[in-house]
């Protein structure tokens, strides 16, 4: 989920960790992946913000988090 | 048992009727109204009145209201849309109340939050917090605001002169 509510698709095996989500984004979506590399975007699993050791299960939410803007720095 | 809220009771009412009664869901519903992410405008005297009515012990109350403003990074803004990751969203400000009780010497907090279309000069975001004293409110409603940017998946597309862009900040 990106904001838009844009959905990727990636094939994955259970039991993957998210480093390996990353590594396949990386590959079928290299802008996508560059962020993800430089942190700018986060991935987070049922809705907590993941480590690169996540593992990840089939039923498992997973999310592209972009930066958050929750109001604005100098409101 | 099933609440619905188009009933013509507004949902102070509502809680005020179901406490009434003795309903052991009062305090589940009550807590979920101190923590929110809605479409709707929300009005400030409502959201005061909902934090000082929880203890007669409140003794100071410190308040945070986020506006539109029409002006960001040098561009003038025409309006903004928030867009936010349902479930998480709520999660992560009720995590900030939960946290902020623990670690502040307050009584209550609300943590609010808009998305969809704001126009300028509308509310965005409000953070109230009652304690017994000032001190202790204004540090932990500064610390909720700066948690709530940090933390809760919401962002921001403001309509400018060049266009739609997403916005990035680094408080």
């Amino acid at each position: 989920m990106i904001p838009g509510g844009k959905d990727l698709e990636v094939a994955f095996s259970e039991g993957g960790q998210v480093k390996d989500l990353v590594h396949t984004i990386q590959r079928e979506y290299p802008q996508v992946g560059e962020l993800l590399e430089k942190k700018k975007v986060l991935v987070s699993v049922n809705q907590e913000i993941a480590h690169w050791d996540t593992v990840l299960n089939t039923a498992d939410e997973v999310a592209l988090l972009p930066p958050f803007a929750g109001g604005s720095a100098d409101l | 048992m099933r609440l619905h809220y188009c009933l013509p009771l507004r949902e102070d009412q509502l809680i005020y009727e179901l406490s009434r009664k003795g309903n052991p869901m009062t305090v589940e519903l009550e807590e979920s109204m101190l923590v929110r992410v809605q479409l709707e405008n929300f009005s400030i005297d409502e959201e005061l009145h909902r934090v000082r009515s929880r203890s007669r012990r409140i003794g100071g109350i410190a308040m945070f209201l986020g506006t539109a403003r029409d002006r960001s990074k040098g561009r003038d803004v025409s309006s903004m849309n928030f867009d936010h990751y349902e479930g998480m969203a709520q999660k992560k400000l009720k995590e900030i109340r939960e946290q902020a009780l623990r670690d502040f010497a307050i009584i209550e907090a609300l943590v609010l939050h808009r998305y969809g279309p704001i126009e300028i000069g509308e509310n965005i975001v409000l953070i109230i917090v009652g304690a017994e004293h000032r001190a202790d409110a204004f540090k932990a409603c500064q610390w909720c605001i700066d948690e709530l940017k940090k933390i809760t998946p919401i962002w921001k597309m403001e309509t400018t002169p060049e266009g739609e862009v997403w916005v990035e900040e680094h408080p």
